[in-house]
């Protein structure tokens, strides 16, 4: 296994931007794009985003076909200027969210950053009992990368920077 | 057409989000920009396909979405469908994230009905999750939770 080794400015992309945009493949071949708040473990090498088991498809894509892939496109309200499109193309796992790693509080903590107002919401007894199917029971999509492709400034016809795995995981 | 009533709703977004699957069985996406006419309706042009994108046919689809600088004021819907070899893509339906068909706006609390049919559709769709999961779901230590998020965040100043 190959060492997760990124630019600085690339690994500020994944850690800073509110969300990616995952796609996953589904039965039909029909590649389908969400965006979702993701997390990025640099000491685990990975990223990993959760869905709420209302809207499972994601999941269930990425369990059948585990090839995924996430651009991070948006910068608003990273306060990065000028940031590399960061691709990220790799391998999912798929697994209920039933315990609380340190992934995911870095995930849930990403989200209660970023969006202030959430955090009244899920710190709400009520609001959380209803909403407990969409804040708190959802299901992980851990990504580790196959290959990372960052363009310098978002200019997708300049020459990328791409790290790739060497075992071809 | 699923989703038919959305597709004006392109001509609002400055970009959307190509994706297509490469040779190699991975996804791959690029922002592009696109021109939606009532006319051609189901034929969205690109304008200009991305370079990561040249010569790419076949399935496809485009993510049109946004947010605030507080992760407010979401909007998101994909438009699935197949990237012809001229820099077209043609539509073949519209899904949206809140399960309505005439709006792209996630919920909120400053619209309660469309929160009250956002409870609805979820609650009735984990519902049918839970019960093909055939056990309840454990229960959940939200105290616990927020006490561990407030530390992360705390760490990370």
């Amino acid at each position: 296994m190959t060492a997760l080794v990124l630019p600085p400015d690339v690994t500020a992309v994944m850690q800073s931007f509110f969300t990616a945009e995952i796609t996953t493949i589904n039965r039909a071949g029909q590649p389908l794009t969400w965006p979702a708040a993701t997390y990025f473990d640099e000491e685990a090498g990975r990223v990993v985003c959760a869905v709420s088991i209302a809207f499972p498809v994601k999941a269930y894509n990425a369990r059948r076909n585990p090839k995924v892939s996430l651009l991070y496109s948006d910068p608003t309200g990273s306060g990065l200027e000028a940031a590399p499109t960061v691709l990220v193309q790799g391998t999912a796992e798929v697994a209920e969210v039933l315990d609380y790693p340190p992934d995911i509080i870095g995930l849930f903590a990403n989200v209660a950053r970023n969006q202030p107002d959430s955090s009244k919401f899920s710190g709400n007894r009520i609001a959380r009992r209803v909403f407990s199917w969409y804040l708190f029971q959802r299901i992980a999509i851990r990504v580790t990368p196959d290959r990372v492709t960052a363009w310098p400034g978002g200019d997708t016809a300049s020459e990328p920077f791409v790290w790739e795995a060497a075992d071809g995981r | 057409m699923d989703g038919d009533r959305l597709l004006p709703l392109i001509a609002e977004y400055r970009s959307a989000v190509l994706s297509w699957v490469g040779p190699d069985g991975y996804p791959a996406s690029a922002r592009c920009h696109v021109t939606w006419s009532a006319e051609q309706h189901e034929r969205i042009q690109l304008e200009g396909v991305p370079p990561p994108a040249a010569g790419v046919t076949g399935l496809a689809c485009l993510l049109f979405h946004q947010h605030d600088e507080h992760l407010e004021g979401l909007r998101q819907m994909v438009v699935k469908g197949e990237l012809t070899g001229d820099g077209a893509f043609i539509a073949s339906g519209v899904v949206t994230a809140n399960g309505r068909p005439d709006t792209d706006r996630m919920p909120h609390a400053g619209a309660p009905l469309h929160m009250l049919a956002f409870l609805r559709v979820g609650r009735r769709a984990s519902g049918a999750y839970l019960r093909k999961r055939g056990e309840p779901w454990p229960p959940i230590p939200f105290e616990e939770i927020g006490r561990l998020v407030t530390e992360h965040n705390a760490r990370r100043g």
